[in-house]
């Protein structure tokens, strides 16, 4: 049985490939290369041909305040993203732990909740705190109007997900738990939960990067993230095209970091048995 | 070996275990009927019977892994405890060895064995691993303690998982098949764990087919079937002289005698 245990999903659904398949696998990869190749010099040729390639397009990366500017934006971006990304951890947690804590009132509520914000778009969210606090007479920071709605969005999915790490630990691990007389809370906390967390990594890594994403609306409560700088600059340059591109090729490097750091972090955290 | 042996406490005549006309259903299905027995202290007793016959579902009963519908389950002549500090505390007390062994994936074997003792009886992470390393040298995986289940073989497994449930210091042991998910050769340094324990005095109630284990360390046989208890004797008595034709038959089934 511990020979399954190691196996992982990978090596259980992709038999390792014989000569033939080798063989097709390289001519498959080689054709591919070749389009792809082709695709990005006709899209590039097709930006020469329309004069996006032109120096006044591109003049102003050359300047140290542009990226300053953008700097900026990043370091707004990282901040709500990660403000966003640490509440939505603890309220996703939060949800799920009430909704399956076996008490009536509470399991209902936090289902509603969970439900709810998982439902809702998250721009739909931001213009709630956009609009309703400012209605009571509560001024709020737009990076509190942008952090708490991609927040509370992220929560819903989060407690989802925590929900199904929970359900995909065998029940054997709480029954030996229990049996040692662990209270069903220390069961959760010591038990279950590290080997929930364990399983659900990857979409919390995909949620992560599902945050980042949702911080690009910014500019609905003028918070000055990336997206909404390089907004401003593509009205004063009047760079549209390259501007989205560079842009687009950050956002890339985060979440491409976002996936490398929780990599990483999942090594240390010495995760052997599940891959 | 007396290192096995339980912390002996006064705690009267009554038997460690008793089951009183215990009834339990799964939905329509009458899992336990009407099941009485006593364990008295030091006393093994070994549980055989065709599956589905509710040996699972008694020995979970007697630690509440499962409710029961009537009767009564006293633990040295207490009752049951339904929920709280109290039935966590009586489960503290009642040592259970599953058949998938059940050890936790996620941690050393080291921490398997210590969590109970510091979570629940709030020992120091000293105190409990030395318990612990004592404890698993007797049953052999030291050599193993800082190592993750899944790098240990099934028999590995099992004696670690005995080790967890006796660092609690347990009045009794309940095992659920032990041996049943182990290859063969693994099967016999599961069972000399268990036969050591036995004979330092150990209460167990065992679940097992492993007819030459009953005949060695038990002192009763209990025959289940259909969620009764149909007959019980001496290991020799039983497994020589059945006496109704459903322990006969399944005897036979089994290749017994
Ligand atoms: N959680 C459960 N829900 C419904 N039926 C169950 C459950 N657990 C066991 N059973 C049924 O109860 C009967 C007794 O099961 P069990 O105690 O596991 O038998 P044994 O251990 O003797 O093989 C079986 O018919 C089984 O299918
Ligand atoms: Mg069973």
């Amino acid at each position: 049985m511990s020979a399954a245990r190691t196996l992982s999903m990978r090596d259980a659904l992709y038999e390792a490939p014989g000569p033939k398949t080798r063989h097709r696998v390289r001519i498959g990869t080689a054709v591919s290369a070749v389009v792809v190749l082709l695709a990005i010099a006709a899209v590039i040729r097709q930006f020469w041909v329309t004069g996006q390639l032109a120096p006044r397009y591109w003049s102003l990366f050359l300047q140290w305040t542009t990226w300053r500017f953008l700097g900026q934006g990043l370091l707004g971006t990282v901040a709500v993203a990660l403000t966003a990304g640490a509440i939505a951890l603890v309220l996703g947690l939060t949800l799920m732990l009430g909704r399956t804590s076996g008490v009536r009132p509470l399991a209902a509520l936090c289902r509603v909740v969970t439900d709810f914000f998982r439902g809702v778009p998250s721009l739909l969210l931001i213009y709630f705190f956009f609009f309703v606090p400012a209605q009571l007479g509560l001024k709020m920071p737009s990076f509190w109007m942008l952090a708490l709605p991609v927040a509370l969005a992220a929560s819903g999915v989060l407690a989802e997900v925590f929900r199904a790490g929970v359900n995909a630990v065998p029940k054997g691990q709480v029954e030996a738990a229990l049996s040692i007389g662990l209270s069903r809370a220390q069961t959760m906390r010591r038990v279950v939960l590290p080997q929930a967390v364990r399983y659900v990594i990857p979409s919390l890594i995909a949620q992560l990067v599902v945050v980042v994403k949702d911080t690009t609306v910014a500019y609905v409560v003028s918070f000055p993230d990336l997206m909404q700088n390089a907004r401003v600059l593509i009205t004063s340059y009047d760079a549209l095209v390259s501007m989205y591109l560079v842009i687009a090729v950050i956002y890339i490097l985060i979440n491409y970091a976002i996936n490398k750091a929780s990599v990483y972090v999942a090594h240390r955290t010495g995760v052997k048995i599940i891959r | 070996m007396t290192d096995l042996s339980v912390a002996e406490k006064d705690a009267g005549t009554a038997p460690v275990i008793e089951l009183r006309h215990v009834d339990k259903h799964f939905g329509d299905l009458h899992v336990l009927r009407d099941v009485c027995l006593s364990v008295g202290r030091g006393e093994v007793v070994v549980v055989i019977g065709p599956s589905g016959s509710g040996k699972s579902t008694m020995c979970r009963t007697i630690n509440r892994l499962e409710t029961i519908d009537s009767g009564e389950i006293l633990i040295e002549g207490q009752p049951l405890p339904q929920e709280g500090r109290e039935l966590t505390r009586m489960r503290a007390e009642l040592g259970m060895v599953f058949q998938q062994f059940n050890l936790f994936a996620h941690m050393s074997i080291l921490d398997n064995v210590t969590l109970g003792p510091r979570e629940v009886l709030g020992q120091s992470k000293e105190e409990a691993e030395k318990y612990a390393m004592e404890l698993l040298e007797r049953v052999g995986v030291a050599e193993q303690a800082h190592k993750v289940p899944a790098q240990l073989s099934g028999g590995q497994q099992q004696r670690a998982a005995i080790a967890r449930s006796l660092a609690m210091r347990p009045k009794a042991m309940l095992f659920d098949e032990p041996t049943s998910a182990l290859d063969p050769e693994m099967i016999n340094e599961v069972l000399d764990v268990m036969v050591e324990l036995a004979r330092g005095g150990m209460t167990m109630i065992v679940v097992t087919h492993e007819m030459g284990f009953a005949r060695r360390v038990a002192d009763r046989v209990v025959f289940m079937a259909d969620g009764q208890i149909v007959e019980e004797g001496s290991p020799d008595d039983f497994f020589d002289h059945p006496r109704s034709q459903r322990a006969r038959d399944f005897l036979d089934s089994i290749g017994g005698h």
